[in-house]
């Protein structure tokens, strides 16, 4: 027999992901449900009798009525109806012990699937700390099935639960304990018969569904036929006759739940031990939401997670480096000279090594956004920006995505996905890429160095020049977002509604365990997809071969010098030349390719020791054929401005493609953003000549 | 969609007005269908006790025991009546 299959569901901040990885640890994989972009996570744990125990973690929600794709999957994997996904045997319903009415909804229309559920009383240490005393054994009467109560972040009750999930008498509840209205239940027993006669659904969820169908016909019906057709005319008569009576049927139904799940509350949660006067969540709100004090917060705690990819990173990006360079020499010196032993060095080595040092910033700026997220403090951000958001045409929601761009846009893009509203997530997904991510950073380092004529650059003009230029990017997101929501994507003002957690120390377990999560999801995406774009990349300019050439003869003979001379009249109004053209072009795989194509172009040896030390003064005593300089101030402020604007990311392109679904989507974001970087960089280069500059 | 609640009402106002710190019912929700649902999952039901702790575009309220950030256009349409304090 196969092992049994439970879904985890719950409200987002439910601590349902801390428990599912309390449970499975790193017996885990997260993919992707097939045609749509919801991340998909299942793992393993073992019974009290030693079985294997398959547990699939769902999307949070707030309903079975889904407002987003996620919420969607959700609903669909609990009915049975994705193919790729078997429905599960049983259900963990996780709920917030501190916020129990709320969570009650919800778990009502999980009691109703009919499926052996078992309810976690998760967050104990929460709702003692807020003076709520709950009779557990009084709620598992009421709601007729096993109720453990549970601390998933320190472990308390992760054996209960696991000898409940082991229980092989494990039953639905054997009735719910909500009252459907009467005007309402005529209604839900002609349906269940359509649908039983019908024949595509479940005896266990014909209720459930028949509900569904009652309170979320549109969502249903925008979703397609998932459900027998024959039901919807049955629906939409009784929708005229309520509609004719004046009767609020949805309105009843959700009443209906909430005032059982209150009555049930009244009765099992002891609240007389409940402090008055202001929470510590209640205290700490005060001033992080504050209206001064709330901006000099997140302002602070931004300045200390980008202070910390700074500075922290470098030295686990210097080893990085090293390493790259020791393994480049071994294969060097292993192999004999030839096109093997290049394409090994220069295309495969440089390629992967060229993600992998980065991967010290991605991880640190993970680490910070999971312990923000975990903390329940980017709630309190989203709450701040909302309103500034709004002016955008977005929300709050927005925020979270766009602030994962900075260290990387391919997660931020992915983190949409809890965007209800498909137009604000495809506003979203277009503008952040301009969010400057660290993979700009090489670039910045490289021309900042070459704009500052100081042997050592002080981190604090590094720091204010990589401030400008991170603040142009933010300004241009925006700038585009407004644009696009009055143009492109026109629709209506979005509406946030955004729970905000008590705050709470965060499961760093849970932050390490998504780093790994993260990290490994940029290494297979972006090291595939850039690793056989870089073996293009160096076939492009290994080829055609130019005997007894200097590398810089090489390229300049070779096919993407060619392109390079090609685009170099788009690009000359810029002040860049052939050259710099190699660099961009190259660079289309990544961004940080520029560092590594300069370096090659102007003959610099990266294996020696702080290269950029010899690269930047091979840039400034780069010329043009008529010996004026090439790299001035100017030109390597316009390149940085280039990319903040430019979309030199394969990468990106391939997550907007797959999380858009069609390439439409890429294109416009190559196109206005090619754009963007053009028109910026060619005003910028005639301000700076009418101002003197060369 | 109303902001305004109907004629014959008592008096109510919109929940981002509602002062901080004041405790009030909710009356009626004056949006659309969709949107009146899904305040209404969450815990905006008719004759539900809502709280408002801040703001005054974006508000921060309780309800349902759980502390909620809305969009100042979601709390529009949101008529509450304050409720004296006990």
């Amino acid at each position: 027999m196969s092992a049994p299959i439970f879904a985890f569901v719950g409200n987002p901040n439910c601590g349902k992901t801390t428990l599912f990885n309390a449970l499975t640890g790193l017996r885990q994989k997260v993919g992707n449900y097939p045609g749509v972009t919801v991340e998909k996570k299942e793992g393993e744990c073992f019974s009290q009798h030693g079985k294997r125990m398959r547990i699939v973690d769902l999307p949070g929600a707030y309903s079975l009525a889904a407002r987003s794709p996620d919420e969607a999957v959700m609903r669909d994997v609990l009915l049975g109806r994705r193919a790729d996904t078997p429905r599960p045997d049983r259900i963990v319903c996780i709920v917030d012990a501190a916020n129990l009415e709320r969570n009650l909804y919800f778990a009502s229309q999980i009691l109703d699937l009919g499926l052996p559920v078992i309810v976690v009383l998760n967050m104990m240490d929460q709702a003692e700390s807020a003076g709520l005393r709950i009779d557990v054994a009084a709620l598992s009467r009421r709601l007729g099935v096993p109720v453990i109560p549970c601390q998933a972040n320190s472990g308390t009750g992760l054996l209960e639960l696991r000898v409940a999930m082991s229980r092989a008498d494990l039953a639905p509840s054997p009735r719910p304990f909500w009252k459907l209205p009467a005007e309402l239940a005529p209604a839900v027993d002609e349906l269940v018969e359509v649908l039983r006669g019908s024949g595509r659904s479940a005896e266990a969820t014909l209720r459930a569904e028949a509900l569904l169908l009652l309170g979320d016909r549109e969502t249903l019906a925008a979703a397609g036929l998932l459900f027998a057709p024959e039901a919807l005319p049955v629906v939409e008569r009784w929708e005229q006759r309520w509609r004719s009576a004046g009767y609020d049927w949805k309105g009843a139904l959700v009443a209906a739940r909430y005032g059982a799940a209150r009555v049930i509350v009244h009765e099992v949660v002891n609240a007389s031990k409940v402090r008055s006067g202001p929470s510590l969540t209640d205290r700490i709100d005060a001033v992080v939401v504050h209206p001064v004090w709330g901006w000099v917060t997140l302002a602070a705690v931004l300045a200390t997670v980008f202070l910390s990819i700074f500075t922290l990173a470098e030295y686990p990006m210097n080893w990085i480096d090293s390493g790259v360079a020791w393994l480049a020499d071994t294969v060097r010196g292993a192999l004999q000279p030839g096109d093997l032993r290049d394409l090994l060095t220069d295309g495969v080595i440089a390629g992967v090594g060229g993600i992998v040092i980065f991967l010290p910033q991605i991880l640190i700026l993970f680490f910070f956004i999971g312990l923000l997220e975990q903390t329940g403090y980017m709630a309190r951000a989203a709450f701040l920006m909302d309103r500034w958001m709004g002016r955008v045409g977005l929300d709050g929601k927005s925020f979270i995505p766009l602030l994962g761009s900075y260290a990387c846009a391919i997660p931020g893009i992915m983190a949409t996905r809890t965007i209800e509203s498909h137009r604000d997530r495809l506003v979203t997904i277009l503008v952040a890429p301009l969010m400057t991510c660290s993979a700009r950073l090489p670039v910045y380092l490289l021309l900042i160095a070459a704009i500052v004529p100081a042997e050592q650059v002080p981190v604090f003009t590094k720091v204010g020049l990589m401030f400008t230029m991170f603040a142009l990017g933010t300004g241009g997101a925006f700038f585009f977002a407004w644009l696009f929501k009055r143009t492109l994507l026109r629709g209506e003002q979005p509406m946030m509604i955004l729970e905000l957690p008590t705050y709470h120390i965060p499961s760093l377990r849970s932050v390490g365990l998504h780093m790994l999560e993260r990290a490994s999801l940029f290494l297979r995406k972006a090291g595939t997809v850039i690793l056989a774009i870089s073996i293009v990349l160096w076939a492009l300019t290994s080829f055609p071969r130019t005997e007894e050439a200097t590398p810089a003869e090489q390229i300049a003979n070779s096919y993407a010098g060619h392109l390079g001379h090609a685009i170099e009249p788009v690009i000359e109004p810029l002040g860049f030349n052939w050259q710099i053209g190699v660099g961009l072009i190259t660079s289309f795989a990544a961004r940080e390719v520029f560092v590594s194509s300069m370096a090659v172009i102007f003959n610099v040896d990266e294996n020696e020791e702080d290269a950029t030390v010899p690269l930047r003064q091979a840039l400034l005593e780069a010329r043009w054929p008529d010996g004026r300089a090439l790299f001035t101030p100017l030109v390597c402020f316009t390149l940085m401005v280039f990319y903040v604007f430019a979309l030199q990311c394969v990468s990106t392109i391939v997550v907007v493609r797959r999380e858009t679904g069609s390439w439409k989507w890429p294109l416009v974001q190559i196109g206005y953003m090619t754009a963007t970087a053009w028109i910026a960089c060619f005003a910028v280069r005639q301000v700076g000549l009418a101002l003197g500059f060369s | 969609m109303s902001t305004n609640p109907p004629s014959d009402c008592p008096k109510t106002l919109p929940l981002c007005l509602l002062a901080p710190g004041v405790q009030a019912e909710i009356f009626s929700l004056g949006g659309k269908d969709a949107i009146n649902h899904r305040l209404r999952e969450l815990g905006f039901c008719e004759a539900a006790k809502v709280k408002k702790i801040s703001g005054r575009h974006t508000v921060m309220c309780e309800v349902c025991g759980t502390k909620l950030a809305i969009s100042a256009e979601l709390a529009q349409l949101i008529h509450v009546q304050p409720v004296a304090a006990a």
